[in-house]
């Protein structure tokens, strides 16, 4: 047999024993830093000022709390870039604030610090039902896009066992949305909007990473009807694995750069969603080839064995 | 068989000035018609990018849902005093199953003075809607009209606003208009004019007809409105969000470098892995991008930063689609093909993966238009367009183009169609 295929298959446990690691760390970090739901799935009010020159982020905290009648926790952050600082204002509770008292508090907060020259760079206030509303829409969408996807795949793919095809792709799936979100987690990225996009994306492109291989195995089996199952993946796949590989540098060098240009500029926003995009790419493509793969292969040589006795 | 040479430039030049016009829009003239077809410059951003406001009003003290009717006159209130505030850009929208108005509208950053919060708060004030005489005497007040709706009168074949008075009402109507039979009165909300009547007769009976309205959509305008001033509600806003335009143009910044960046890297290694099936893909993602762009630009659809995620995912499925065929022409070659048979052997094998992709995409695509909300429908849009032009670019016009390009004798050496990747075999 010539050994211009990579044998995924025989080092299965290696991989295994990687992704679920992986998960663990994940699980751990929900325990320590636990999950951190932006404002906008559960509801509360935020405000962001740039200031200049000095500012108490104790002295703010306690004066923005006295004004609001709410316990406020402050943070002071500065832009890498044009140097600016910024004054983070989080009220507690996880309704917003009525536009009128958001004036008030404004005007009340730029009298009590005249000398840092406070301006609103950015402000959030969502209600508990829109944030409900939101996260409910969110998690649908990403479920139902999952599920559907599975069956597509398990109907496309009859030919290679359509049901074991479909639930191997899902798996794969599963294990990239749960990357993304340990990512979330880990780096204390607030899950919001940009996740739900983020892990939308990353289930397209781990499905099609999947699906190509898929294809492969589909017509390597026509082409060697002979052929182990175990043998046939580990072809298609090595068949398969610069594209693999160079479609996925070409998404992280995008991806990356994004990262890279927000970080300098502090753009937290695009921060936010350029970090787990990447990872979850790199995760498309691994847990594609080395988890769905020889998964399928497991469950395939299963039924065979099955059928034997 | 017949040459197909010249494809390749028609593809090229299409290619070219689809770029031209998604970078920098394009004015034509043809005769008398101007045709103007908008570039990047002027696609709308969301306010996540370039910043603004963004906020749900809901009514005050209301224990029930707002009517439909209820919150037609609400936005009409809203929208006059955008109006005032010379907010021109904006967008406002019911959600009738929860009886909430959702405003959003850009904050220019030569608005330094510009609060927020303040502009967001005096949009839901209760609106005082007075009709006056020519020297500002009120007359009657807004909340005396009971009903006001756009009708078609058939006999004079116009739109007109009827009005209806509440007892109170007729009685103040009737005085007034018998005091000023041909002359103006005027109806204002809080202190912007919305509508002149000239008064024809007296009008004892409580139901008076405005005419004069060009069409439909004014006749409602200003029925909306006059109904606002009996509206039992003001509005306020809990839920609402604003991002300072520094900000904002900051975040487009950073996107449209690392954009231009990264086309540029992905072009280049593409061309020195792939050669001529790469350079191909080149133009194939400059279409890809190109059309993505156009096709926010021309329907003037918002772009917000999740769907410039959508775009990155979907040209990242274009240059898969490309890398796959190049692959597959590289390893028919490598197999002993000759170079036009590896075209053809490479396209026909690549296709059934790259619409398997594209099709799980769609499904994603169409749930998010379903379930989505904000900012994420224009996520799906940007997917379900990518999709579109994955088809265009990554496998028609690839297609044309390498064919095309084969047909050159010194480009049809198999060193040019070969990439770097083994070939495995069993």
């Amino acid at each position: 047999m010539s050994n211009n295929i990579i044998h995924f298959y025989k080092k299965r446990m290696i991989f295994f024993t990687i992704s679920l690691t992986l998960m663990l760390v994940g699980v751990i970090s929900v325990f320590v830093n636990g999950v951190q739901l932006d404002i906008q799935f559960k509801g509360g009010a935020l405000l962001k000022y740039a200031y200049t020159g000095e500012i108490d982020a104790d002295a703010a905290a306690d004066a923005a709390s006295a004004l609001l009648n709410r316990p406020v926790t402050t943070q002071l952050t500065t832009d890498l870039t044009s140097d600016e600082n910024r004054l983070i204002i989080n009220i507690s509770g996880n309704y917003g604030m009525e536009a009128k008292d958001q004036t008030a508090f404004d005007d009340a907060l730029k009298e009590k610090f005249p000398e840092a020259s406070l301006t609103l760079a950015e402000s959030s206030m969502v209600e508990p039902f829109f944030g409900q509303k939101f996260l409910t829409n969110g998690i649908t969408a990403i479920a139902l896009s999952a599920v559907l996807v599975m069956v597509y795949v398990w109907i496309r793919f009859s030919r290679i066992g359509g049901l074991s095809a479909g639930v191997m792709a899902l798996v794969a799936l599963l294990h990239d949305i749960l990357v993304v979100f340990f990512t979330c987690v880990l780096f204390q990225i607030p899950i919001g909007d940009s996740f739900v996009a983020v892990t939308l994306s990353i289930i397209g492109y781990s499905v099609n990473d999947t699906i190509v291989i898929y294809d492969r195995i589909r017509e390597n089996t026509k082409l060697h009807p002979n052929v182990s199952i175990e043998t046939i993946t580990d072809l298609s796949i090595s068949q398969s694995i610069t594209r693999s590989v160079n479609t996925n540098v070409a998404v992280l060098i995008s991806v990356g750069l994004i990262y890279v240009l927000a970080f300098y500029n502090s753009i937290d926003s695009i921060q936010s969603f350029a970090l787990p995009m990447a990872i979850g790419a790199i995760s498309g493509c691994y847990s594609t080839i080395c988890i769905a793969g020889p998964l399928w292969v497991m469950w395939n040589k299963r039924k065979e064995e099955v059928a034997i006795q | 068989m017949k040459s197909k040479k010249p494809v390749f430039f028609i593809v090229l030049f299409i290619a070219l000035l689809m770029a031209y016009t998604a970078i920098f829009g394009v004015s034509l003239t043809i005769g008398s018609t101007k045709i103007k077809i908008p570039g990047a410059p002027d696609i709308r951003f969301g306010i996540d990018i370039r910043g603004g406001v963004d906020a749900a009003f809901q009514p005050v003290g209301l224990d029930r849902i707002p009517t439909s009717k209820e919150l037609e006159a609400a936005r009409s209130i809203i929208e006059t005093r955008l109006d005032q505030q010379n907010i021109l850009d904006r967008d406002v929208t019911i959600d009738k199953d929860n009886g909430y108005i959702i405003v959003r509208f850009p904050w220019k950053a030569e608005e330094t003075d510009f609060n927020p919060a303040d502009a967001m708060a005096e949009l839901g004030e209760t609106a005082l809607l007075t009709f006056c005489d020519e020297n500002g005497n009120v007359l009657l007040e807004g909340s005396h009209v009971s009903n006001s709706s756009p009708e078609f009168d058939s006999s004079r074949n116009q739109y007109v606003v009827s009005l209806t008075f509440d007892e109170k009402g007729t009685q103040l109507f009737s005085k007034a208009t018998k005091d000023l039979t041909g002359k103006l009165i005027n109806i204002y909300m809080d202190k912007t004019l919305i509508q002149s009547a000239r008064v024809t007769e007296h009008i004892p009976s409580g139901k008076a007809e405005i005419s004069g309205m060009g069409s439909y959509e004014q006749a409602k305008a200003v029925s909306d409105k006059i109904n606002s001033g009996a509206l039992p509600f003001s509005m306020i806003t809990k839920n609402h969000s604003t991002i300072s335009p520094t900000l904002g143009s900051g975040a487009l910044e950073v996107m449209i470098n690392a954009g231009i960046i990264a086309f540029f890297i992905i072009c280049a290694l593409l061309i020195i892995y792939y050669r001529v099936p790469g350079f191909v893909a080149s133009i194939a993602l400059l279409i890809q991008v190109s059309g993505q762009l156009l096709a926010l630009s021309v329907p003037q659809m918002t772009l917000t930063l999740t769907g410039i995620a959508g775009v990155i995912l979907s040209i990242g499925m274009g240059v898969d689609a490309n890398v796959i065929i190049s692959e597959r022409i590289s390893e028919e070659i490598k197999a002993g093909k000759t170079v036009r048979s590896a075209i053809s052997s490479g396209f026909k094998d690549a296709f059934s993966s790259v619409f398997d992709g594209n099709i799980t995409v769609l499904i994603v695509g169409i749930i998010l238009m379903m379930f989505g909300s904000g900012s994420l429908l224009s996520f799906a849009y940007s997917l379900l367009t990518g999709i579109f032009f994955n088809f265009v670019a990554g496998v028609a016009a690839s297609r044309l183009m390498i064919r095309s390009l084969s047909d050159y004798s010194a480009l049809r050496k198999p060193f040019l169609y070969t990439c770097f990747s083994r070939r495995r075999t069993l």
